[in-house]
C-alpha cells in the first residue's frame, strides 16, 4: 500500500517518542490529502479551466484580454505589523488556537494582462488569507515528530486535518454523493413533473472534469418514444432534445446514428440473458431524428448555431462569438464534461440512450440511487477547490463589469493604460476570495450562484470537539448522506443496505433524528486520492492508454473501431471513468478482469493499484451489463485479500461498486455463510472485524451483544468525560472535561492498542457486583463505594475558557477607551468613587490572581472605561465554586495595551448523586447513592467490597452478554496481570494469531477455568456477606471487574429548582429555562392527571396561585375588565387631622361608567387581561358578566 | 495586603508563551514579549496564600 510512504512523510522520521500510529493518520487522510490535493495541484487545475473575460473598447477597439494564473498558497505566517518584533516568523497552531486566531496562508496568483495578441503582462495578486488546513503540506507541523510536536506545544500525536477559524477547530465534514462519471438509471414520479411527455424514467450521470468541477446531466424518456437532456445553469434546469445534440457533437449521419442506437438490438429471445433491446429501439431512433427533422436542421453547423442561439444570452461569452461556437461551448461546459473528445461524448450518449431504452422497456432495473454502490465521498479539499474556483470567476466577471460600466461612463476612460486599469481591478477586492472560504469554513454556509452541482447549501462544517479521543476522531470519520434527504419524511434512505459492508460501519450511527444519515466509515476504509502508490501524481491518459493496452491484449475491441452490432448479450462495453473504451466479447470479460486485478495487485504497468474493475454481468432485466473501470479520486476503498492462486493471500483494494459483483468470503469459523458457494470465492476479508468503526471496533466482545447495545455505546464512549488531549494547558476551548485518573482497560480489543487508544484513555476499571442491594439500584440506578470515590475514582474537571476581547467593544475614531485595570487604577479613584472593593479578587491588573477560588457573584475581571472612570466587573456565574487556572494576555498590535485575555476556570465536578456513568456495553445508569464502604457487602474468601453495584434486572431483557464476560475475564485478567484480549469475532479469524486456541471452548468455559485455578469460583459468582447485617447473602452474587466510563452529564449541570423568581413581564407567568431561574412546564398532561385525580386545590395552586395571580377591579356595569382606574382622592383634613390613617384613599372609579359605584375585585390569571387588552387593540370588547356563584 | 492610599499600580509579572521568560507589565504595556516577540503572555500564579479546602 501506497499510503506507508504517505504517512512517513506526515509523520517525518520516527523515533522513540510516541507518535500518532500508521493507522492513526490514515483515518484523517481523506481530510490532509485532498487539501494537499487543493493547495498543490487542484488550485492550479482550476485556474486553467476558468473562463478568461475579454473587454473591447467600443470607440478605440482595444481588446484586453485577462486570465489568472499560478495561484500559489503561502504558508502560514504572521501579521506584518505584528510580525516585525518576533523572531520567528511563523504563525503556530497553537498561537491561533490560544489567540482566537485563524490559521491562514496567503493566496497570490497572476492576473494576466493581454492587449490584442500582444504580450502578456502579469500583476500578481493577493486573493487574501486562505485557512490552512492542521498537517497539510502548508502546515508548519508536517512531519515534525512528536518530540519536536511537543516543543511546538501540539500533542505528541497531533493527527492535523481540521483548520482552525477564530481559535476554534472546524472541519469540513464528509458528504455523500452520487459517483462521478457512473450512468445511473432511475425512476421517480417527480419526473413527471417537467411536462406531459415526460415518463417517470431518467438515466443520469454526474459528470466531473479534471479539476473537480461537477455537471450533471439527466436523459428523461418521454413518453412519444422520444428523449430530451437536461442540464442545470445557474440552477436552472435547460432540457434538449437528445438527437439535437448528438448532431451537434460530431459530424455524422443519420444512418450512422441509427445504427448504433438499433445496434442493440438483437436477434435473441427477450428472456435471454442479457438482452437489452427490444423490437421498440428502432421507432425510437426514428422519433429522436424526426425530433431533429422537425426544427430543419441537418448539419453539425446548422444544431451548433441553434444550440448557440438560445444560450448566447445565458453565458458569459464575449461578443464576438459566432452563434456555433456559443454551442460548442456549450457542448463543451455542459454536456459530460469529464469527456474532451466529441466522438467519446457522442459514443457515451449512445450508451445512454441504450440504458434508457432498456430501462424503459424493463429489460434493465433501475438502480438503488440509495445505495452506497452510486456514491462516492465529496472531499473538504475538493469542495475547496471548485468553492475557490467560482469565486475567483465570479471576481473577474465582476473586474470585467466594472471595466465596461467604466468605459460606458467615462469617454477618457483610456483600456490601454494600464494604470488605469490598475485602477479598477482595485476597485473589486480580490480577498474577497478568501473571505468567502473563511465565511464557509465558520458558518458551513456555502454561497453560490450555480451551485457547483451540489444538493445543499448548508451544513458543510462542523466544529472538531475536543470531549474525548473517541468523538474527535469520529467527527473525521463520519460522513453525511445530505442535509436534503434529513427533511424527507421517507425513511428509505436511512435503511442500512448490504452494499455498506466494509465501507460504512452498520454500528456506529446516533439514533434519533441523525439515524441512518449520519454514518461513520470503516476503520480500514480509505478513500482514494489523485496520487498513485508511490505518491507520484496520476496521469489519467496513461492509466487510460496502459488499461486499453491491457484489455486489448485479452480480447477488448477499442472502441476506435466504430462498429455496429457489437452489443449484449454477445458484447460488452468497456468504461474507465465515463468513457467507452471498447467492447469486449462478454465470453472474454471474467478472464479479462481476473487478469487486470493481478494487474492491480502485482502493480504491472501503470494499472492503479485502486483501480475499481466492476463487471456488471448479464442477467435477465437485473443491472444494466457491462464492464465498468473507474480510477478517479474521492472514492471508498478497503482491501480484501486475493484468493487467486497467483496473488493468494496479497492485499486488494476495491470499491464499493465493484463488491456488489465480487464473491467476497468473511471468515466466520465455518464456511463463510456461502453453503455450497464458497469454491466461487475470488476474495477473502481480511477480518470479520474489518466491518466496523474506530469507535464500534474498541467495544469489547460486541460479537456477544444485542446489536442496539452495540449502538448504543458508540454513543456513549463519545459522550464519555476522558482525556481530552495531552497539551492541556494550552489549549483555551469553551469547555473542556477532564478525568483526574483514567485507566487503562483490562479486557480489550486489539484496535485499542492499533489506534493507541491508551494515549486518551476514558474510563475506570471498577470492580461490579450484581446484586440488588439497599433498594438503591433499582431501574438503571448504581451504587458507588464511597470510599472508592473519596480514594479518587471519576474524580473530573471542567474547564471552561471566557475570552474578553475589548477591541470589539471599540468604535471607529475612538482611541482605546476600556483596558483592563481596577477602578483604582491611574492615580486612584477619582473623587467621590466608592472606595474599591473586591481587590482580594482581582489583580491590580484587572485579572484574577491565578489559583484563586470563586464562588458565585466573585468578580474575577475589570474593565475600566478611562473616560467616564466607571469599571465593569465581570462576575463568577452558576452556583459552583471555580479555580482561575490560567489567565492568558494576547497581543493585539503593536503599540497597544492588553485588550484581549482567555481567562481558564476549573471546576470541580467529584462525582455526585444524579451523575451518570456506563459500561462499554451500552449498560448506563445514574449514582443514586454513595454507600459507605463498611456497609458494601464483602466477599466471604478475599473481603473484597466492590466499587459499584448494579441490579441484575439490568441483563435479561437487554442481553449484554459481552458486559458478564468482560467482569468474568477482566477477573481472570487482575489475577493473572494480564491484558485481556477482548476482540470481537475471534473465533472467526482464520488465522492463529488470535488468543483462541481451543475453537470449540466457549469463553465462559476460557475464563471460568482459569478462575479455577486462581481458587475463584468457576463462574465469576462468589460468596458475600451483607455489610449491614453481617449474614451471609442467600445466593452468590456475580463479580467481577468491569470498565465503566464517566458521562459528561452531571446533574451539576443540569439541576433546576424554583420556588419563585423571575416572570414573564407580558404574562407574568414564570419564565422557563435553567438559566434564568425559570421552572419546568406544568402542561396539558399534566394538568389532565391532575383533574382525573379530583386534586382541585393542588391544581388551583400550581397553575394559578404559583402562576400569574392577579386581582381586578371589574365595573359589573358595563362588564369591562380595562376600563377601571384607581383614582387617588384627598382625604378630608379633619380625618388627618384625627391621625385616621393615611391621608390618601384610593378608590376605583370606571371611566366608561364614570362612576365609583357597583366595582369588584375579582381574581384572575393575569394573562386574561393580557388577552383583554390584546382583543380590545382589535376592536374586540370583552364584557364580563359578575354574579355570586 | 495593606497599601494605604493610592500608591501606583504595582507591575504584574508575567511569563512568555514562547520562551518562557518574565515580563513584567505595567499598565499600557504592549503585550509582547520582550525577549522573543511573543504575542501570548500567560499570568504567573499568585504569591498570595491560596487557601487549599481539605475536605
Amino acid at each position: 500500500m501506497g499510503k506507508a510512504k504517505m504517512n512517513a512523510a506526515r509523520m517525518g522520521s520516527g523515533g522513540p517518542e510516541v507518535v500518532a500510529p500508521e493507522q492513526l493518520l490514515d483515518l484523517m487522510g481523506p481530510h490532509i490529502d485532498s487539501f494537499d490535493y487543493f493547495v498543490n495541484r487542484g488550485l492550479q487545475s482550476a485556474v486553467q479551466n476558468m473562463q478568461s473575460v475579454e473587454v473591447v473598447h467600443p470607440v478605440s477597439n482595444v481588446n484586453l484580454r485577462m486570465w489568472l494564473d499560478k495561484p500559489v498558497v503561502n504558508r502560514p505566517m504572521k501579521d506584518q505589523k505584528d510580525g516585525a518584533l518576533s523572531l520567528d516568523q511563523r504563525l503556530l497552531p497553537t498561537e491561533c488556537r490560544m489567540g482566537g486566531l485563524s490559521y491562514r496562508g496567503s493566496l497570490t496568483a497572476d492576473l494576466c494582462l493581454q492587449y490584442a495578441s500582444g504580450n502578456v503582462v502579469r500583476n500578481s495578486m493577493s486573493f487574501g488569507r486562505m485557512p490552512i488546513m492542521v498537517k497539510s503540506s502548508l502546515c508548519h507541523l508536517r512531519g515534525l515528530d512528536g518530540r519536536k510536536m511537543v516543543a511546538n506545544k501540539e500533542e505528541a500525536m497531533e493527527m492535523g486535518g481540521y483548520f482552525i477559524c477564530n481559535g476554534i477547530e472546524r472541519i469540513i465534514r464528509l458528504l455523500i454523493i452520487p459517483k462521478r462519471n457512473l450512468v445511473v438509471g432511475v425512476k421517480r414520479a417527480t419526473f413527471k413533473n417537467r411536462g406531459s411527455a415526460y415518463s417517470d424514467k431518467a438515466v443520469m450521470i454526474r459528470c466531473v472534469k479534471h479539476d473537480q468541477s461537477a455537471v450533471t446531466l439527466r436523459m428523461y424518456y418521454l413518453n412519444t418514444g422520444g428523449s430530451n437532456l437536461g442540464f442545470s445553469l445557474r440552477k436552472q434546469e435547460f432540457l434538449i432534445p437528445v438527437g439535437l445534440i448528438i448532431k451537434a457533437l460530431v459530424d455524422t449521419s443519420d444512418r450512422e446514428i441509427y445504427e448504433q442506437l438499433i445496434s442493440v438490438q438483437s436477434g435473441y429471445d427477450k428472456s435471454t440473458k442479457g438482452v437489452v433491446g427490444s423490437q421498440f429501439v428502432s421507432q425510437r431512433a426514428r422519433i429522436i431524428l424526426e425530433d431533429v427533422q422537425r426544427l430543419n436542421l441537418f448539419t453539425r453547423i446548422q444544431c451548433l448555431q441553434y444550440i448557440g442561439e438560445r444560450f448566447k444570452h445565458l453565458l458569459d461569452v464575449p461578443a464576438s462569438y459566432s452563434s456555433a461556437k456559443v454551442g460548442e461551448k456549450v457542448l463543451e461546459d455542459y454536456i459530460l464534461v469529464n469527456l474532451d473528445n466529441p466522438r467519446d461524448k457522442f459514443n457515451m450518449l449512445i450508451f445512454m440512450l441504450h440504458k434508457l431504452f432498456a430501462l424503459a422497456d424493463g429489460l434493465a432495473s433501475p438502480d438503488n440511487a440509495d445505495a452506497l454502490q452510486h456514491h462516492e465521498i465529496l472531499l473538504p479539499g475538493h469542495l475547496l477547490t471548485i468553492f475557490v474556483k467560482e469565486r475567483m470567476q465570479e471576481w473577474l466577471y465582476r473586474v470585467k463589469a466594472l471595466l465596461v460600466k467604466e468605459i460606458e461612463d467615462k469617454p477618457a476612460f483610456n483600456l490601454q493604460d494600464s494604470t488605469q486599469v490598475q485602477k479598477i481591478l482595485e476597485k473589486v477586492p480580490a480577498s474577497d476570495v478568501s473571505k468567502k472560504v473563511e465565511y464557509l469554513l465558520n458558518t458551513g454556509n456555502l454561497v453560490t450562484q450555480s451551485g457547483l452541482d451540489l444538493q445543499q447549501s448548508t451544513g458543510f462544517t462542523l466544529v472538531a470537539e475536543k470531549l474525548n479521543f473517541l468523538r474527535y476522531i469520529s467527527h473525521f470519520r463520519s460522513v453525511h448522506r445530505g442535509a436534503f434527504f434529513a427533511t424527507l419524511r421517507t425513511t428509505l434512505v436511512r435503511k442500512l443496505l448490504p452494499e455498506s459492508w466494509g465501507f460504512m460501519c452498520p454500528v456506529h450511527t446516533p439514533d434519533g433524528s441523525p439515524c441512518g444519515l449520519l454514518n461513520h466509515l470503516t476503520a480500514a476504509c480509505l478513500i482514494s486520492t489523485d496520487l498513485d502508490a508511490r505518491g507520484l501524481v496520476r496521469q489519467p491518459l496513461k492509466i487510460r492508454k496502459a488499461v486499453t493496452s491491457e484489455l486489448v491484449s485479452v480480447g477488448m475491441l477499442p472502441s476506435v473501431l466504430s462498429m455496429a452490432r457489437v452489443a449484449p448479450p454477445d458484447f460488452l462495453t468497456v468504461h474507465l471513468d465515463g468513457r467507452i473504451i471498447g467492447h469486449m466479447r462478454t465470453l472474454d470479460i471474467p478472464p479479462a478482469v481476473a487478469h487486470l486485478r493481478h494487474c492491480k495487485v502485482a502493480k504491472i504497468a501503470d494499472i492503479p493499484s485502486d483501480l475499481e474493475v466492476a463487471y456488471v454481468p448479464c442477467t435477465s432485466a437485473g443491472a444494466y451489463p457491462g464492464l465498468f473501470l473507474f480510477s478517479t479520486p474521492g472514492r471508498m476503498l478497503r482491501p480484501v485479500k486475493c484468493l487467486s492462486p497467483q496473488d493468494k493471500g496479497a492485499l486488494e483494494l476495491i470499491g464499493p461498486y465493484e463488491q456488489a459483483y465480487m464473491e467476497i468470503k468473511c471468515p466466520d469459523g465455518t464456511d463463510g455463510g456461502t453453503t455450497g458457494i464458497s469454491s466461487y470465492a475470488t476474495h477473502e476479508e481480511t477480518h470479520a472485524l474489518a466491518m466496523l468503526s474506530v469507535v464500534a471496533s474498541l467495544t469489547p466482545w460486541s460479537d456477544h451483544n444485542q446489536s442496539p447495545r452495540n449502538m448504543y455505546q458508540c454513543q456513549m464512549g463519545k459522550q464519555t468525560m476522558g482525556t481530552p488531549c495531552q497539551a492541556l494547558q494550552f489549549r483555551a476551548d469553551n469547555k473542556l472535561y477532564r478525568i483526574q485518573s483514567p485507566q487503562t482497560p483490562v479486557a480489550r480489543t486489539e484496535n485499542w492498542a492499533k489506534f493507541n487508544v491508551d494515549q486518551f484513555p476514558t474510563g475506570t476499571n471498577a470492580i461490579v457486583a450484581v446484586l440488588a442491594y439497599t433498594g438503591y439500584d433499582m431501574e438503571d440506578a448504581m451504587i458507588l463505594n464511597k470510599s472508592a470515590v473519596e480514594r479518587g475514582m471519576f474524580h473530573g474537571q471542567i474547564y471552561k475558557t471566557e475570552t474578553i476581547d475589548l477591541t470589539r467593544m471599540r468604535r471607529k475614531g475612538d482611541g482605546i477607551v476600556n483596558v483592563f485595570a481596577r477602578s483604582d487604577a491611574a492615580g486612584g479613584p477619582k473623587r467621590g468613587a466608592p472606595p474599591v472593593q473586591n481587590s482580594n479578587f482581582v489583580d491590580t491588573d484587572g485579572l484574577p490572581y491565578i489559583g484563586q477560588t470563586l464562588v458565585e457573584n466573585n468578580p474575577y475581571c475589570s474593565v475600566l472605561n478611562t473616560v467616564t472612570g466607571n469599571a465593569k466587573m465581570s462576575k463568577l456565574k452558576g452556583g459552583d465554586r471555580a479555580v482561575v487556572d490560567f489567565v492568558a494576555a494576547v497581543g493585539t498590535g503593536p503599540k497597544e495595551p492588553m485588550q484581549k485575555v482567555s481567562i481558564r476556570m476549573r471546576y470541580g465536578r467529584n462525582p455526585v448523586i444524579g451523575d451518570k456513568f456506563s459500561s462499554r456495553h451500552g449498560q448506563k445508569g445514574v449514582l443514586s447513592q454513595q454507600w459507605p464502604d463498611i456497609d458494601m457487602p464483602f466477599s466471604a474468601v478475599t473481603g473484597m467490597r466492590p466499587d459499584l453495584i448494579i441490579n441484575p434486572h439490568a441483563f435479561p431483557s437487554r442481553m449484554t452478554i459481552g458486559m458478564l464476560l468482560e467482569s468474568m475475564a477482566a477477573k481472570v485478567g487482575i489475577l493473572k496481570g494480564e491484558f485481556i484480549n477482548a476482540t470481537p469475532f475471534q473465533k472467526c479469524a482464520a488465522d492463529s494469531k488470535s488468543s483462541h486456541k481451543n475453537k470449540d471452548e466457549s469463553l465462559v468455559d476460557k475464563y471460568g477455568k482459569q478462575l479455577k485455578e486462581y481458587g475463584f469460583n468457576y463462574h465469576g459468582t462468589e460468596v458475600m456477606y451483607s455489610g449491614v447485617l453481617g449474614t451471609e447473602l442467600t445466593c452468590e452474587i456475580y463479580i467481577g471487574c468491569v470498565y465503566y466510563q464517566r458521562l459528561r452529564h452531571m446533574v451539576g449541570d443540569k439541576y433546576q429548582v424554583r420556588s419563585t423568581g423571575a416572570v414573564n413581564p407580558v404574562t407574568r407567568q414564570p419564565v422557563k429555562g435553567r438559566k434564568f431561574g425559570g421552572g419546568i412546564r406544568f402542561g396539558e398532561m399534566e394538568r389532565d392527571s391532575l383533574l382525573a385525580h379530583g386534586a382541585a386545590y393542588l391544581l388551583h395552586d400550581r397553575l394559578h396561585t404559583c402562576s400569574d395571580y392577579h386581582t381586578a377591579d371589574i365595573c359589573v356595569r358595563c362588564g369591562s375588565l380595562l376600563s377601571t382606574t384607581p383614582v387617588i382622592q384627598q382625604k378630608s383634613s379633619a380625618a388627618f387631622a384625627m391621625g385616621l390613617g393615611s391621608s390618601k384613599e384610593s378608590k376605583v372609579i370606571c371611566r366608561v361608567c364614570n362612576s365609583s359605584r357597583d366595582i369588584e375585585l375579582v381574581a384572575m390569571p393575569y394573562v386574561f387581561r393580557y388577552l383583554a387588552s390584546e382583543l380590545a387593540a382589535m376592536n374586540i370588547k370583552l364584557t364580563l358578566t359578575i354574579g355570586n356563584g | 495586603m495593606d497599601h494605604g492610599g493610592p500608591a501606583p499600580p504595582e507591575p504584574v509579572t508575567y511569563l512568555c508563551g514562547d520562551c518562557g521568560a518574565d515580563n513584567t507589565l505595567k499598565p499600557g504595556d504592549v503585550i509582547q514579549c520582550r525577549e522573543c516577540g511573543y504575542r501570548i503572555l500567560y499570568k504567573k500564579r499568585t504569591r498570595r496564600i491560596v487557601q487549599f479546602e481539605a475536605r
